[in-house]
């Protein structure tokens, strides 16, 4: 039926089309992700200004025809994220969060919580970009995400045959980990990550643990291939 | 539905950025339409194009030959680089009148979700061009959230060199309100640049 919706949405990714147009994906609290064309949006003097770029959290008003995008008639802030964007690093770790979230649900798919978390952690890469795009929260993003979507991987015993001890291995075709005599075709898993992927999904985002070099390699791994097998999506590598 | 060369002229016609099925058709009757001199020039200046369009060597830009009109201008500084996205960019700042330097293209943008990285930027050339006596590289990106990521990583990679080849300076164009627009209209981001790049009057 045609008529304008009000949403909270963040904007996912901007592409530039026609003339002076601007379609973007957008992820909305309630409609989940949505295609909207804003006309007019990249001449200088546009009454959207700058607001339809990636990052930005937004009050939306749309209009919905019968045809597949919706038109943004109005746009107004909640959160610009201005620090975020003078920080490379910060950059990239909110361009894959939006790419994750971009390739892990589809149109029409509202999810509160998946909404609720790329809104918190942008905020964390406002409020501290260089902490919060180090490895550790960027793998405990994806991780929540993962959860989030249906896709966690399992973490508490062994995948295949239930046992609690000797989890020395992790399956992206199992979805978990796995224990020394299921092992089949995951690879070597280290204590010390798989202390990280618990950890990181029991604590709140802004308290996740810190990731070095093979612990991020390999939590990164699990995700990963687990997302790849069960989700059928390919996330690029966050270590 | 039609004859096969009419067939063929509006799905090429098609293929161009902007131009759906019906617009294609309206082109393509336009031209069966118009004189035969007019249709074979546009012909014939596609086929140019195509031949005789290539890169210049040094910045990257649209030329005719080897290197483009302003790499060939003796008239121009030089020690000072402004680096753009695409070929396209260069014409606002020359119409300006205010530059003198020259350029670097570097043919994109970074962009992780499109699988754009620095590889597959004219990245490297310019941090070559750079180590040969250049003091100003002026980063000209796009302020898009791409074209911030780009202008990020060459000054962090510039900064990276300045060590072994001594300091160049790297400028990044003022972000703020356009001329004519209303401030009730400005997004957030773009004001408060604004603000933080106020000067004194007078």
């Amino acid at each position: 039926m045609p008529g304008s919706i009000k949403t909270q949405a963040v904007v996912l990714r901007s592409i530039r089309y026609g003339e002076a147009d601007r379609i973007v994906h957008l992820y909305s609290a309630t409609r989940g992700r949505i295609g909207a064309i804003a006309k007019g949006s990249r001449r200088p003097k546009s009454r959207f200004g700058g607001r339809l770029e990636p990052f930005f959290r937004l009050n939306l008003v749309l209009y919905e025809g019968r045809g597949e995008l919706l038109t943004v008639t109005g746009a107004s802030t909640v959160a610009g994220h201005a620090r975020l964007r003078a920080d490379g690093g910060a950059l990239m770790a909110a361009g894959r969060a939006c790419d994750s979230m971009l390739r892990l649900f589809d149109d029409g798919e509202p999810n509160q919580p998946a909404y609720n978390l790329l809104c918190n952690y942008l905020s964390l890469l406002d409020a501290d970009p260089a902490a919060a795009s180090e490895p550790g929260a960027a793998l405990a993003f994806r991780l929540k995400l993962a959860l989030a979507a249906g896709f966690s991987p399992e973490l508490g015993s062994c995948t295949r045959c239930g046992e609690a001890e000797h989890l020395s291995a992790f399956s992206g075709s199992a979805g978990g980990v796995v224990c020394s005599a299921c092992e089949g075709d995951g690879f070597p898993m280290t204590e010390q990550a798989h202390r990280f992927m618990v950890e990181a999904l029991a604590r709140p985002l802004a308290e996740a643990p810190e990731a070095p070099g093979r612990v991020a390699a390999l939590s990164d791994r699990a995700v990963t291939e687990t997302l790849e097998h069960h989700a059928h999506v390919h996330l690029r590598a966050v270590a | 539905m039609y004859a096969g060369p009419i067939s063929r002229l509006i799905g090429e016609l098609s293929k161009l950025p902007g131009i759906g099925q019906r617009t294609a058709q309206r082109l393509a009757f336009h031209i069966l339409r118009a004189d035969d001199d007019d249709a074979l020039a546009l012909a014939e200046a596609i086929r140019e194009v195509k031949e005789k369009v290539g890169l210049c060597e040094v910045c990257f830009n649209l030329s005719e030959g080897p290197r483009c009109r302003i790499c060939e201008d003796e008239r121009r500084d030089r020690s000072l680089i402004c680096v753009v996205e695409e070929p396209a960019d260069v014409i606002p700042i020359e119409r300006t009148g205010e530059y003198r330097g020259v350029y670097h293209v570097l043919g994109g943008a970074l962009s992780p979700i499109d699988g754009i990285d620095p590889e597959d930027l004219k990245i490297a050339e310019l941090l070559e061009r750079v180590d040969s006596g250049v003091s100003e590289v002026v980063l000209a990106t796009n302020p898009t959230t791409t074209g911030e990521a780009t202008a990020l990583h060459i000054a962090a990679s510039l900064r990276d060199r300045a060590g072994a080849n001594g300091a160049v300076t790297v400028t990044r164009l003022a972000s703020g309100l356009p001329v004519g627009a209303d401030l009730e209209h400005a997004d957030e981001v773009t004001l408060g640049k604004a603000l933080a790049g106020r000067r004194a009057l007078g």
